[in-house]
């Protein structure tokens, strides 16, 4: 990063990306539950409405179906819409619109049409709020050709990403956890950051084992690699940011430097983006494998409300640990 | 119905061990607590007795290997049932060393040939996969370690695998030198004399690898060496070796003590006159014992071992004489228990009898001290005013500074040349 920066909460640098780009191009508009009024479910949105007025943020009914299937049809006709729903999970109602008109309008109107838009919303866990509230979408998602899916894990990336997203010229998922919401970190305030799609980043140098994450499990894979680091392994951890297009030189470096690696992220073990990272891995870097590749996911159960029982769930620093350790033919 | 045995722990430090011995075969009955196997642990060969009643059907991990605990070594059930399923689920991943494996289909001669690629070559990829076959099965190894195997030209049959199922994984190619493909064979064929014979760890050499090494590296050693006018010492021995000879009928049966017994004797008094060079580094405090257990080093096959003689200041020389001789005696077989070689103060080790003056040893941790004893010397020494022949004896104390310092070596070592120096008083405290 270089230039000048400020220290901000992740959720005030999704903000300014989607500020800096509705102030660069007047056809990006916001939409969701509570996006104005509001000033919006998590406050990201906050003072927005004031900002563009009722024109641009625009506030809609409990009808996800509805306005995502609007906002498609304004992104092909020349608007860049912003959907915001109040959760992913929510947008498993508007899923057709997503799956059948925003994904294929390119290659079904051979490349007359396209769908300029940017869904976002919190996703995964969070605290005790249910089954129903918890999932992990971006494994429904990544696995539809003609969207792209992007997980900031840092407040620079979180802004990068969203300016990316809305300058793209197709569908953009962007992930945000409600427990990164009050993360601090600093940001650039050069209008013209942005970070582009299909590169990891690295979030911890190592040697070891390589841990591959994204969005919160990247901040839970850290924690467990100062745990191991004073067992005397040396962990690398890897931020995918962006989960289609996947980074797979990233992959194949880093592998070929450990020759092992673990795979931590929230989602249910069977299949899924991190078995995409475990396939790509094992047929792009074989030879380069000196233990099976593992995978911490969320337990494959429905989330359970209790309290004690969603931790248990969840994928956790300790369980990280003791994956790093396998593959390290350490005993865990 | 039939289960999948694993190896268990066999002492308190044990991660890994090696079969040594089968003492049952295939279809062989065999009851609760009966001897199954001998395994080589980092400590010592321990006997593996069964918790169950049955059959052994199949031994998945043949003598010879090596396995991590809690993975595979037999299968036990009731005659005749079939365990071909539970020998492919776990069992068939058992581990595997030097072409003992557990498969009893061949690999095909052709798949692998004599040797791997010459070094340097990528081999094709249709046959990179069948290529590190040994005779009578397939070598379990990573797919990294298939890669490297190629590039510098080894062959992995005699690899011991640590990990999971005996593969072998990155780390155990550690110093492995290249063996002579065929096709450089054929090239120069004096290369074969020029490689070195590969000898895979033993668990002790890798004990005393990660042991020795741990010593070097985190204690700060230091050394003081003192020389001993070892002549009355030399009257002494004599006089108490003939005098113990008139004890039996047949000299051949007397017992008889060595310089090292009088050493060890006089080691022990003077640690209790200078407790603070009994002791050991903690993190938080020193630890000054109140026992006195001597830690001896045994030379055995391809290696060494420390049997502790406890309560050494309390023995009298003969007591200590008969000991020592008995617990190196089962060191050399392998016998001792794990708990007989734990938890000694302070380490002797003596090469007097390879003919060596002197030396210094590494300290055994989690002790603070090692003495390293030389040979009794014949050289001329001054008596008053005159040179005449004498006797000598070289000790020199490795210390760990972090809890003996200078003066209190020396004065140890000062306590035991005296007592050394007028040894009728080791007969008598």
């Amino acid at each position: 990063m270089s230039g000048p920066t400020k220290s901000v909460r992740f959720r005030e640098a999704i903000r300014m990306g989607m500020v800096e780009e509705m102030e660069r191009d007047d056809r990006v508009y916001i939409v969701g539950e509570e996006v104005g009024h509001y000033q919006g479910a998590y406050k990201v949105t906050e003072g927005m409405l004031e900002k563009f007025g009722p024109k641009r943020v625009i506030d809609a009914p409990i009808t996800e179906s509805g306005f995502t299937g609007i906002s498609i049809g304004a992104a092909m006709v020349g608007l860049r819409p912003i959907v915001e729903y109040m959760t992913w999970n929510f947008s498993a109602v508007a899923f057709d619109q997503i799956l059948n008109n925003a994904a294929k309008m390119r290659q079904m109107s051979g490349g007359q049409l396209h769908v300029p838009i940017v869904f976002r919303a919190p996703n995964a866990s969070a605290k005790q709020v249910g089954s129903q509230h918890s999932h992990a979408m971006e494994h429904f998602y990544a696995h539809v050709p003609g969207l792209k899916v992007v997980a900031p894990a840092t407040c620079a990336d979180a802004k990068g990403l969203m300016k990316t997203a809305i300058r793209d010229d197709d569908p953009v998922l962007y992930m945000e956890s409600e427990t990164l919401y009050n993360l601090k970190g600093d940001v650039p305030e050069d209008p013209e950051f942005t970070v582009p799609f299909g590169k990891a980043s690295v979030a911890r140098q190592g040697g070891d084992v390589t841990i591959v994450s994204w969005s919160r499990m990247v901040h839970v894979s850290l924690q467990a690699a100062e745990e191991l680091a004073k067992e005397g392994l040396d962990v690398e951890v890897i931020d995918l940011r962006s989960l289609r297009p996947l980074d797979e030189e990233a992959l194949v470096a880093n592998v070929s430097k450990t020759h092992r690696a673990v795979v931590a992220y929230e989602g249910w073990p069977y299949g899924g983006v991190g078995a995409e990272v475990v396939d790509r891995i094992q047929r792009l870097a074989f030879d380069e494998l000196d233990a099976p590749i593992e995978r911490v996911t969320t337990l494959d159960y429905p989330m359970p409300y209790n309290a004690k029982l969603e931790q248990h769930v969840i994928p956790s620093a300790e369980r990280v640990i003791e994956a790093v350790k396998r593959v390290a033919y350490r005993s865990a | 119905m039939a289960k999948i045995i694993d190896m268990p722990k066999l002492s308190p430090t044990m991660e890994e061990g090696q079969i040594s011995a089968w003492h049952k075969k295939e279809g062989d009955a065999i009851g609760v607590d009966e001897l199954l196997a001998e395994v080589e642990t980092d400590k010592a060969t321990m006997e593996f007795r069964s918790f169950d009643k049955g059959t052994l059907l199949k031994i998945l991990a043949p003598a010879g290997s090596v396995v991590k605990l809690g993975q595979p070594v037999a299968i036990v059930g009731a005659a005749g049932e079939d365990v071909s399923a539970l020998a492919a689920a776990g069992g068939g991943a058992a581990a595997t060393q030097a072409g003992a494996a557990a498969a009893t289909t061949p690999a095909p001669p052709s798949a692998a040939g004599p040797a791997g690629p010459p070094p340097g070559a990528l081999a094709p990829v249709t046959t990179a996969g069948a290529l590190p076959a040994a005779e009578g099965g397939r070598v379990r190894a990573s797919p990294y370690v298939r890669k490297l195997a190629r590039e510098r030209g080894l062959t992995l049959g005699g690899v011991a695998g640590t990990g999971p199922h005996g593969r072998i994984v990155a780390r155990d190619l550690e110093g492995l030198a290249p063996a002579v493909s065929a096709a450089s064979a054929a090239a120069a064929p004096a290369a074969q004399d020029e490689a070195p014979e590969v000898r895979p760890l033993s668990m002790m050499r890798k004990t005393i690898a990660k042991r020795l090494t741990e010593s070097k590296q985190t204690v700060p050693h230091f050394y003081l060496t003192i020389d001993v006018d070892a002549e009355a010492l030399h009257t002494l021995r004599e006089r108490i070796n003939d005098d113990l000879a008139t004890s039996v009928a047949d000299d051949k049966d007397a017992p008889k003590v060595s310089f090292n017994d009088l050493v060890l004797k006089a080691v022990a008094i003077a640690l209790t006159r200078v407790p603070a060079a009994n002791a050991q580094f903690t993190p938080d405090a020193i630890l000054y014992h109140r026992r006195v257990d001597l830690s001896v080093a045994v030379a055995v096959d391809d290696g060494l071992v420390t049997p502790v003689v406890r309560g050494a200041d309390k023995k009298s020389v003969l007591a200590i004489a008969r000991e020592v001789r008995e617990l190196a005696g089962r060191a050399r077989q392998k016998k001792l228990k794990p708990e007989e070689m734990a938890g000694g103060t302070f380490s002797v080790s003596n090469l007097g009898m390879f003919g060596i003056d002197e030396f210094s040893a590494v300290i055994n941790p989690p002790e603070g001290a090692i003495l390293a004893v030389g040979q009794v010397r014949r050289e001329p020494v001054v008596r008053g005013d005159a040179v005449v022949p004498g006797r000598k004896l070289a000790m020199t104390l490795s210390c760990d500074h972090r809890v003996i310092d200078g003066a209190v070596g020396a004065t140890f070592l000062k306590a035991l040349r005296g007592l050394l120096e007028h040894p009728g008083q080791i007969l008598v405290l």
